[in-house]
């Protein structure tokens, strides 16, 4: 198993910073003064079983790491004891996996280890699979990352080394820990992405750039790829809830309704009223059916616009056939299933603005709008 | 590898004593510091509407919950304040701009002074403006998304008020309801105008309706496609449409420009369509077929 | 009825069949519904049926179209159909959206439904039914 080369190869104390950064980047607040205070004890019982071996530090910080990462699920009282059972659990899996090493060093395949806690397994590998990430980091970002989430300099100070802007750094710092959480997924899942569009789409939409993903046609490209479609669901359900925007998912009858009720309640907190909502409500549901019907898959999104003027815009999108005639398709009485002409012109007729993008193979997108009344 | 804890304690603890000894700092130089402001407001040309005394008391007024917001952090309350603050001054033809300049002149008074306070410091006062800096930001865009959400609302409502006078809907008897229109319909009015007819009808559970458009100046495409669409929404209704007072030009153009008469029962004039409407109800007419399937 | 009656009743009142949906129905439950109502305008040899949409806050292209359907259907077995509770927003969409129930009578509530079947079987009768 490669792998486990790459990552016995990685053990260095930037590898080790590294899995500390995942931590901070995953959103919890970093309250580790508790855990930091542990780390004298830890060092003392390390070097007791260890000497100076070389690992010893690393398996301090890894044990730290551990700690850091379950602090939520540990009582305060709980804290040493716990620490105290997991720096003896890495120092045994340290060994263990030289041994493993030595071992199997003579195979070309490695048969993985029948180990009977599997917990223990999965906790490996996602220990690996973020050494790895944090190795696919460029020199540069890797320092930055460290020197910031580790060592505690603060933006200012790094901007000032840089000769930047702590703007600028704060930017790339959050760029960086994007693409880490992109290369950690990557190598836990243990993907090569199969086109080259795949990273700089996981990388939008784990920066949660909107911009950059509209540029990219990101959506579209998830539903089309099926490895980045599973590798950024956890990448989106990250990032923080947009109350100006739902998605919902279509792929069967009961996901129409439930687009249109999601539309229904985005266009009442816009400001709409009365038969405007049903309006959009049915709009929703002509063009989801469209989804269901001829593509099987794909998604509604619905957004609250702020300007030019205040309205709703739907969005909905698959990765269908596609529509080789789109003037004939918006003419009424067009269908290629028993009785759904009405589909694609009646929902035109509902809202103001209406757009519908289609390449034969690629998919079809339907863009619409319905702006608050101008009172005047 | 050196202790994180360290360096990280010694940039995050005192910012909570910073942001105390700002506050007692704003406090002490309040009468000042609030004379400057109004003075620069008076220089911008700002709150012209306002007597001195208003712009006083109200000044006072938002200078202390400024200071407030800073030391608990709680937008709640500015907002409150700020949304009371619209409705009063909003009336008196206060715009967004004046509101937002205000705050900013304010937020820039005491940066001032907090300047000339720590300026010795050079270190002190960056640390004092970094904690100073978002919470004003933050104030001020409170401020001002409250006063556009209260204007908008204010707006919104007055429109309501004089839209629902301008297209009545009249009960002129048991299941028959007239509704007379008035002056230049664009299409929205006729969408709203559609929409208060349906609600009515529903309400009244009428069963015929006599539109009547003899007020109206003029009648085209865009209008004539609402009344057609406003029959055929009435019938699913179960109710019937009369349309009365559209006179035989603007017949004969509508059916040039292709809007199909034939859907809508027309006759020439009002009392003409409340003779019919009370036919179709049956009040005089002894023959009840046709009743419900109306034109 | 599968698990129908949660979402639809169907009742008999004389050779009336009255069937009223009682919350958004999506595609598959649509024409569970059609299937289900044609099925029992057969065994009950009903003469008038009345479909009471009020619960409806959606009636798009499936939704009338399926509407036409059963009366279509209805109307071969010898029955009349009526729909009635269409609410107000409802009825503006349908006919901004182009569809609607066709040549289906429609009537305001159940009571006007009744009156209209009542109607339309002996014309030169009274109005009311009850």
């Amino acid at each position: 198993m490669q792998v486990l080369g790459l990552a016995s190869s990685l053990v260095d104390d930037t590898v080790l910073d590294g899995s500390r950064h995942h931590r901070r980047t995953s959103g919890t607040p970093v309250d580790g003064t508790a855990v930091a205070d542990l780390e004298p004890m830890l060092r003392r019982i390390v070097v007791a079983r260890l000497g100076d071996h070389p690992a010893a530090e690393d398996l301090v910080q890894e044990t730290l790491v551990r700690v850091l990462d379950a602090r939520d699920r540990i009582e305060p009282r709980m804290l040493e004891p716990y620490a105290i059972a997991t720096v003896r659990n890495v120092m045994a899996t340290m060994w263990r996996a030289e041994g493993r090493e030595e071992r199997n060093r003579h195979r070309a395949h490695d048969p993985g280890v029948p180990d009977p806690a599997d917990a223990h397994l999965l906790e490996e590998e996602e220990r690996l699979a973020l050494r790895t990430a944090v190795g696919r980091l460029d020199r540069d970002e890797r320092a930055a990352l460290v020197a910031h989430d580790v060592d505690g300099q603060d933006t200012r100070s790094l901007a000032e080394e840089a000769g930047s802007t702590a703007g600028a750094v704060a930017a790339r710092l959050s760029r960086t820990r994007a693409r880490l959480r992109v290369e950690y997924l990557l190598a836990l899942e243990q993907v090569e992405p199969p086109t080259e569009r795949c990273r700089s789409v996981l990388l939008a939409v784990s920066a949660a750039d909107r911009r950059r993903q509209r540029e990219l046609g990101a959506a579209q490209h998830l539903l089309e790829c099926e490895d980045c479609g599973r590798l950024s669901v956890p990448l989106l359900r990250r990032a923080p809830a947009r109350d100006d925007e739902t998605r919902v998912a279509i792929s069967a009858d009961p996901d129409i309704v439930t687009a249109r009720r999601a539309a229904r309640a985005v266009a009442a907190r816009a400001g709409l009223t009365g038969a405007d909502l049903t309006l959009v409500a049915t709009a929703v549901s002509e063009v989801a059916r469209n989804i269901v019907r001829f593509a099987v898959q794909g998604e509604v999104v619905i957004e609250l616009l702020d300007g030019p003027r205040p309205g709703v815009r739907i969005v909905a999108r698959d990765a269908g056939p596609g529509i080789a005639d789109l003037e004939q398709a918006q003419r009424d009485g067009y269908s290629t299933c028993a009785g759904l002409g009405l589909g694609l012109p009646g929902a035109r007729r509902l809202m103001d603005d209406f757009d519908i993008v289609s390449t034969p193979g690629q998919g079809t997108t339907v863009s619409m709008t319905k702006w608050i009344p101008r009172r005047t | 590898m050196g202790d994180p804890t360290e360096v990280e304690g010694a940039a995050s603890e005192p910012a909570e004593d910073l942001l105390t000894q700002l506050v007692a700092h704003l406090r002490e130089h309040r009468e000042r510091l609030r004379d400057q402001w109004m003075s620069r407001i008076r220089e911008a040309g700002l709150l012209q509407a306002m007597t001195p005394q208003e712009m006083g008391a109200e000044t006072t007024s938002v200078y202390d919950n400024y200071v407030e917001v800073l030391e608990t952090g709680s937008v709640e309350a500015l907002q409150r304040y700020a949304r009371d603050l619209s409705e009063r001054i909003i009336p008196r033809g206060v715009e967004t701009h004046e509101v937002v300049g205000i705050v900013l002149l304010l937020r820039d008074v005491l940066a001032r002074s907090l300047f000339e306070k720590y300026q010795r410091d050079f270190a002190l006062l960056n640390r004092i403006l970094d904690a100073y800096e978002p919470a004003a930001n933050r104030i001020a865009n409170t401020v001002a998304v409250s006063f556009v959400e209260e204007r908008e609302r204010i707006i919104r409502k007055q429109q309501d008020a004089i839209r629902e006078l301008s297209t009545p809907v009249l009960p002129v008897r048991e299941r028959l309801l007239i509704l007379p229109i008035i002056g230049v319909l664009d299409s929205e009015r006729a969408g709203q105008l559609t929409e208060q007819l349906l609600g009515a009808i529903r309400t009244h559970r009428a069963k015929v309706v006599v539109v009547d458009v003899t007020g109206s100046p003029e009648v085209d495409q865009t209008v004539a496609n609402h009344l057609v669409q406003t029959v055929e929404a009435s019938r699913l209704m179960g109710a019937s449409v009369i349309i009365t007072g559209l006179s035989p030009e603007i017949a004969r153009t509508l059916v040039r420009i292709g809007v199909d008469l034939s859907k809508m029962n027309t006759i020439g004039d009002l009392q003409g369509g409340i003779e019919e409407a009370e036919r179709l109800l049956g009040y005089r007419v002894t023959r009840r077929n046709d009743v419900a399937d109306g034109p | 009825m599968n698990d129908g009656p949660a979402l639809v009743s169907i009742l008999r009142q004389g050779d009336t069949l009255v069937a009223s949906v009682h919350t958004a129905l999506d595609d598959s439950e649509m024409v569970r519904f059609q299937e289900d109502l044609v099925r029992q305008i057969g065994e009950h040899r009903a003469r008038g049926v009345i479909i009471d949409v009020a619960a409806l806050d959606v009636l798009d292209s499936f939704g009338s179209r399926t509407l036409r359907t059963i009366a279509e259907m209805a109307r071969l077995r010898g029955a009349l159909t009526v729909i009635v509770g269409i609410q107000p927003a409802v009825a503006y969409a349908m006919v901004r959206l182009g569809t609607g129930p066709g040549e289906v009578p429609t009537a305001l509530d159940l009571e006007e439904g009744l009156a209209h079947l009542a109607r339309a079987r002996d014309p030169g009768g009274g109005g009311s039914v009850r």
